[in-house]
Formats: C-alpha cells, structure tokens, sequence
C-alpha cells in the first residue's frame, strides 16, 4: 500500500543521524520550556525560527514540530508536581494532577500522562499518514473561491473556540486582516501603510508580531503580579512510577476518548491544543458515575486532557500540510518556518517534497517515544528548574528575544517593532482580548486577499460565485451556522462554562 | 504598591452612563486603529471595474474594524462589566526600554555591551532584583549568547563595539 510505502519513506529520512538529533534537542527544548511557566510555546517556536535558518529545512521543522509537543510534555510535569502550569494545555491536569500527588500518587500521575500523551502520538501520526493523501486530492479540487470560504470558516472556528466575547474574538481576528496588509500590495506592488519605513515594505513580519504579543506581553504580565509569582515549592517525592492495575483500568477509556476529541479538536481551524485539553477534561467529569472525585485526584482527570493535548498538537499539522492552511498560532509561525526555506505550504507539498512531509511525520512518532524514555527519568531536574526565580529568568528572555529577533533580518526596527507589539499585548491583556485570533488573522490574511480577489477576478466582479460554487456554499454555510451557534444563549453558557472550569 | 494608578482615578475620567469602562475604552480604541488605517491607507488605488485595486482590501477590513470597534464600545455602555484593570509602569516601562536600547545598540556597540547592558535594564524593571546575582547571570547569559550565536549557529554579528575594531 503507498501508505506504508510512504511512512516508511518517512522514517527512513527521520532515522538519519542529523534529523535523530533535530528532533531529540526539540523534544528536549519542547520540554523546557513546557516546564518553565511564564513562557509559552509560540513566543519560543517565533524565538527559535532564527536558530533553524542555517539548518536543511526538514531538520528544522522536525526541530519545530518537536519543541510544539515536547511542550505538551513538559507543561504536564510541573503541572502535577507544584500545581504550576507550564503551558495553558496543562492546566487542567493540575486540577487532578496535583492532588494525586498531594495523595502521594505523584508517579503513577506522570506515568498515565505520559502514557496518555504517548498513545495519543501514536494515533495522532496515523491520522495524519491516512488524511493526508485523500485530504491533498481535495485541496486540488480548491478553486480560490472554495479556498476563500474555507479560511472564512477557519477564523469563524478560531472566534467560536477563542475564551470570551464572540465580538471581541472577531475584532482581534479583523484587527489581524489589517495588520497583514502593511507593506507591498501582491498584485500591483504599491506600498500599503509602510509610511516609507523601508524595513516595513515587505510587511510587519508575524514573527516580530508573535514575539511581541506573546513573549514580550506575557514577561510585562508577569511582571504585575510581582511577588505573587514566588513558587513554593513542595518538594515532592516521588515514590514508584507504576500505575496499579485500577488507575490502568480507569485511564483507558479516557485515553482512548481524550484521544480522539483531541484529533478531532487539532483538525478543526481555531482549535488547537488548549481548547482540546479543556473539552476532554469536561467530558470526563461529564460521562463520570461520581463527578465529585473530579478535583480529588481522579486519574481520568489527568489521562483525559494529556491524551487530547497531545492529539491535537499533532493532528493541526493536517490542515497545514494539506491545505497549507494554518490552523493555529503555532502552525502559523511554522509556515513561516516553510517560507524561510523556500517551501510554499499547500496540496503541492506532498508531492514535492515528500521527504519533508513524511520524515516530519515520522519524526513525531519517534520524538513521542523519545519523550517517554527521557522525561520520565529527568523529571527531578526539571523540577530543579523551577527554582530559578523569575527575576532572573525575565530578563534572560528579553535578551534572548531580541537577539532572536534581530538575527532573523538583521534589522534593529524589527526589534523596537517586537517591542510596541510587546505594548500593544500588554494592553489587549489588560482589556482582555485575545491575542491568538489576531495572529491567525495576521497569517491567514494575505492568503484571503490574494483569494478573493483572484476569486472575483474570474467571476468577473460577482459576488455570488461564493454561493453559487457548491463546495464554497457549504464551508460558508457551516461557517455561518458556527456563527450563530456560538451567539445563541443556550450553547454560550454553555461555552462558557467549560472556561469556567479551566480557571477555578 | 506604589506604581500602581488607583482605580478610582481611572474610573472618574468616564462619565456615568459607561458601565463597562473596559470594554469602552478598548471599543473606542479599535475605532481610533481603524481610523487611523484608514487615513493610512487613503492614498491608494480603490476598485477599479471589478478589480480590485492595492486599498480595497484594507479600506473594507478597517471599515468592517470601526464597526466592531463601535460595537464593543456600545456593549461598556449597555452592559455592566469590569472596571480598567490596573496598570504597573515599572515593568513596562523598563522592559520597553531594555528592548529599545538593544535595537539602538547592537549595530554600533555590539552583541556583548548590549545585551549585558540591556539585561540590567530589563532587572530594573522587577523590584525583586538582587543586583550581585543579575549581574553574575547578565555576564553569563551575554558569554552564552556570543558563543551560541555567532560561532554554533553561524548568524553574522557584530560583537564589540565598532570603536574598539576600528
């Protein structure tokens, strides 16, 4: 079948020695920064874009790919041991993760998410081995007005599954579309809003924006609360990593259901990661005989959200690689990753560059494996490194910031720029926007222009070619029932609640 | 503490009918972006024929920007929501000043006077900071940074002073 044929293609590029190495220093670093609260996965992906430059491009998106679900990893770490989320998708697993290690159950608590995480790996580089073939077939069948639609549909997913206001989500998605037109207009060349700042000409790069709205806003953020950000450690320690045959019996299905909302969640534009650990931890505490045991160490409440993380940390590179859309923040800056080597996203992908899309496929089983074998043991030091005290890891990410971002074009203004985006978050923080749908937007798009406009240029100026082309029709349809979904009262509160949850 | 502006004080400068300050003055805000794309954004070529030309497209986000802009404005005033959060200045201010001064520096001084220099800078911005300890990281996080990269990953930069080179 060419679906072996082709996965074993891709593990015979990911077993080189080089692309070995790529992918345990991202599972490593993945897991660092997971580990460290305070940072999160997009400002490191946008911190370590440069580090990859000087790297042949597969190796460097094995690297990428690797420190997007190391992170996963790491963030469930801490999550358990000090009630400390290192990552917004481990949240949740704190709730239970926590208090099974207060029951002194640390070691089968890790153990199930990691075993959780590694199931979840397994199935997630399956799907997308199976989805991509037939997934790139009707991508072909795309016409710009079906492309259009489609990223319609995505910002609407992006603004349905975004915590908070629906007209919020929107206005920071739209204040994105305006970002992303700064700089030379595709068609005619004319410089658009640049105010002849010649650094702005190829527009505000999404790596300065992302390191800025993420990394810089997030450090300020942290800086208000101040002392509050002193960890108490409890010094745990951790006795037996087996789970008992029970916690194996209990955690199944929900590895098995956090698994496959998880996939399903990643697939989804706007999705991604946070919103799939929040989902798989409501519906266990739904499904479960006693809900009560939720938030007293039930192991189901750490297998759960683990699984579905990591699934969907996973499964968001499908519509990356298929469609060259990029579902996520992360998987944004990642086709940022692409362009840098020359690689345009898109259904061409897979077929020229099959060593890139199946080594990068295979790279993730492998980097899961690596994971469990390394993590496990190193969990007392990554532990240790929550020691260091915010007050010297901040400005150590500044430096590290504006190195990273200066070397990516050697230009001081992409710095100052990262910096009063740095501003710019810090206040979209402060009136609680979200920052993510703004990314999306800034990413998704120039894509959307060049769409539509090649879209109303064959239709010669007619907008009903959006209606009239059935397979436009129906993404926009569902679009607009998302839409309207996510405003009706009843699924509000609803949507609302499971936010709720993640934060108490 | 004491670089924290009082709530009160925010508050007082809106009038009584906004009951949401926060969502207001981030509404108005937004218009005030969108505006200011607009104007940006004036000068060039609209439709022309059924072609698009190099400002419809940010003419129509920004259009479509006010109009959220105003509705978010319109929720502060019908609805009652959260005050404006309070801001610090100490952590903004010395963080956007560390990041200026190292896009200022780094061409003319170099990769090591910079980032040490702007390491301190982003510690002032922390009231926790203990200066023996930042310095001792600040020299060793610089002497890790001009190994790591210039020399492992092979990005070109300056790194002393240009004075000193020449």
């Amino acid at each position: 079948m060419e679906l072996f044929a082709n996965l074993a293609h891709g593990f015979a590029v990911a077993f080189s020695p080089m692309n070995l190495l790529m992918c345990l220093i991202g599972a490593l670093v993945g897991t660092l920064v997971g580990v460290l609260p305070g940072i999160g996965t997009i400002a490191t992906v946008a911190m370590l874009l440069p580090i990859t430059f000087g790297l042949p491009p597969v190796g460097a998106l094995i690297m990428l790919a690797g420190i997007y679900y190391g992170a996963q990893y790491g963030g469930s770490t801490t999550s358990i041991l000090v009630n400390i989320p290192g990552e917004a998708t481990s949240v949740v697993t704190a709730l239970d993760g926590f208090q099974m290690a207060k029951q002194g159950r640390a070691g089968p608590a890790l153990a199930i998410a990691a075993i959780g995480s590694f199931f979840a790996g397994c199935v997630a580089t399956v799907l997308i081995a199976v989805l991509g073939a037939p997934l790139t077939k009707l991508a072909l069948a795309f016409g710009p007005a079906e492309y259009f639609s489609l990223m319609v549909l995505g910002l609407i997913f992006a603004v349905v599954l975004a915590k908070g206001s629906v007209l919020k989500a929107i206005a920071m998605i739209v204040f994105g579309l305006l970002l992303s037109m700064v700089g030379s207009d595709i068609e005619t060349g004319a410089s658009r809003m640049a105010f002849n700042i010649p650094e702005l000409a190829d527009g505000l790069g999404f790596a300065t924006v992302a390191m800025g709205v993420f990394g810089f806003a997030e450090i300020i953020r942290n800086l208000d609360a101040g002392s509050e950000m002193n960890r108490d450690l409890v010094q745990q320690k951790i006795t037996g990593l087996m789970p008992t045959r029970k916690d194996i019996a209990d955690s199944t299905p929900a590895i098995l259901r956090g698994t496959v909302l998880g996939s399903i969640l990643g697939i989804l534009p706007g999705g991604g990661a946070v919103i799939a650990s929040f989902a798989a931890y409501t519906l266990e505490k739904k499904l479960a005989k006693n809900p009560s045991r939720f938030g007293r160490g039930a192991i189901e409440g750490v297998a759960a959200p683990e699984s579905a993380n990591n699934a969907a940390a996973q499964t968001s590179f499908i519509p990356l690689l298929t469609l060259g859309i990029p579902p996520n923040a992360v998987m944004a800056l990642m086709v940022g990753a692409m362009t840098i080597h020359g690689i345009v996203p898109g259904p061409q992908v897979m077929q020229k560059q099959p060593d890139l899309v199946w080594g990068m496929i295979a790279s993730m089983w492998i980097g899961n494996l690596m994971l469990i074998i390394i993590n496990l043991p190193l969990v007392g030091i990554w532990v240790r490194l929550l020691r260091v005290p915010y007050r010297l890891m901040f400005p150590s990410i500044v430096i590290f910031c504006s190195i990273g971002i200066y070397s990516v074009n050697n230009a001081p203004v992409d710095v100052i720029l990262a910096g009063v985006f740095g501003l710019v978050g810090y206040w979209l923080i402060k009136h609680d926007f979200e920052p993510a749908p703004l990314l999306l937007g800034m990413v998704l798009g120039p894509l959307m222009e060049e769409n539509l406009r090649r879209a109303l240029l064959i239709s010669r100026g007619d907008w009903s070619v959006f209606i009239s082309r059935p397979l436009s029709a129906v993404l926009l349809a569902i679009a607009g029932g998302l839409l309207l979904l996510a405003v009706l009262p009843a699924l509000r509160a609803k949507r609302d609640e499971v936010f709720v949850e993640s934060e108490s | 503490m004491s670089d924290t502006p009082s709530q009160a004080q925010v508050k007082s400068i809106l009038p009584k009918w906004v009951r949401g300050p926060q969502d207001f003055v981030g509404g108005i805000a937004l218009m005030a972006i969108a505006v200011f794309a607009l104007w940006a954004s004036s000068d060039l070529q609209g439709m022309h024929g059924f072609s698009f030309g190099a400002g419809t497209a940010p003419r129509m986000f920004a259009v479509l920007l006010l109009l959220l802009g105003a509705a978010i404005a319109l929720t502060g005033i019908l609805n009652e929501g959260p005050p404006i959060a309070a801001y610090s200045w100490r952590g903004p201010f010395f963080v956007a000043l560390s990041i200026l001064f190292f896009a200022l520096a780094i061409r003319p001084l170099g990769l090591v006077v910079s980032a040490f220099s702007s390491f301190l800078i982003a510690a002032l911005g922390s009231h926790e900071t203990k200066w023996l300890e930042a310095i001792i990281v600040g020299a060793c996080l610089t002497l890790g940074c001009a190994l790591l990269f210039p020399y492992v990953l092979g990005l070109p930069m300056p790194m002393f002073p240009r004075f000193l080179i020449q």
